[in-house]
């Protein structure tokens, strides 16, 4: 029995811990313009051009960018916006490996 | 990540009478393109094949009308085809979270899509002189149906392997070259949309 609330104990910490943010990542795409991923990020976060173009350089030199942290849910809403305009995006645990 | 072409791709004009100047801004709000009819008509032709797309596989959810009602469909693998898979991607590298985050909104993603490509299609189809004008909703519907449209063609150019280098020198007999040449007019389009709109943001 134990074992068992000890389990469920995690998982409750698990649901209500916000030190462990959940983030989106945008990958690098061959198809996306440069300055359409730049535009995305800046009509769906309403980021600054300064900041959505750093964002876009990022994904294009690097391979990927993380472009919102938050809640599960909120990362999910996000992904889906960003599915919605074509970005190739997911979302996973921030402090897992990405 | 993909560059504009600088200038209308060259061999657009063998495929349709090209004469677009593309999208530019008029007043506030609104963007303002000419169509030739040929013009048009590829674009028709292409939002319309998205628009068939993005259809498809909605088969199996009738069992369930109330799922279905509530954008819940009883497929969670991903589309086999390529081209589906590239316009509804997995949301998780996980294959169980992705499974489940793809049974609760992938049909929501179809539609939002679809939307932007009905709306795109019925600019299109209600100006028989080609002049499309848009307002800012307009205009971001138009650059994600764009934008799906050249993402369906860049997994049938296989832009991931091949670079734009390999695909300019296709050879003439090449069915791939015309392809490759609306994409890069739709690229062009499409920037010059984004540099409208830009305008405006700064």
């Amino acid at each position: 029995m134990p074992k068992v609330d000890e389990k469920i104990d995690e998982e409750i910490k698990e649901l209500f811990s916000s030190d462990k943010p959940w983030i989106t990542i945008v990958w690098d795409d061959p198809v996306n313009l440069m300055t359409y991923v730049t535009y995305v990020l800046m009509e769906l976060f309403g980021f600054r051009k300064e900041k959505a173009h750093e964002l876009m350089m990022q994904v294009h030199t690097q391979g990927k960018a993380v472009v919102s942290t938050g809640s599960r849910e909120e990362m999910e809403h996000d992904v889906a916006r960003l599915h919605e305009y074509g970005l190739w995006a997911t979302l996973q645990r921030g402090d897992q490996a990405i | 990540m993909g560059h504009a072409p600088a200038r209308r791709s060259s061999h657009m004009s063998r495929e349709v009478d090209e004469q677009s100047s593309g999208f530019t801004r008029h007043g506030n709000n609104y963007y303002v393109a000419n169509f030739s009819a040929s013009e048009s008509e590829v674009l028709v032709n292409l939002v319309e094949q998205i628009i068939e797309l993005l259809g498809e596989r909605t088969d199996n959810h009738s069992d369930d009308p109330l799922a279905a009602m509530v954008g819940i469909t009883s497929h969670d693998s991903p589309p086999d085809d390529e081209v589906l898979l590239r316009l509804l991607p997995n949301a998780y590298a996980d294959q169980v979270d992705a499974s489940e985050f793809r049974r609760y909104t992938e049909l929501t993603l179809r539609a939002k899509k679809s939307a932007h490509a009905m709306s795109m299609r019925i600019d299109l189809k209600s100006s028989p002189d080609g002049c499309i004008e848009v307002d800012h909703e307009g205009a971001n519907a138009w650059l994600g149906a764009m934008n799906d449209i050249r993402l369906a063609l860049g997994v049938r150019l296989k832009v991931q392997e091949n670079s734009h280098e390999d695909l300019e020198i296709l050879a003439p007999d090449d069915p791939m070259r015309g392809v490759y040449a609306v994409y890069s007019w739709l690229g062009w389009l499409q920037e010059s949309l984004i540099q409208a709109l830009m305008d405006d943001a700064l």
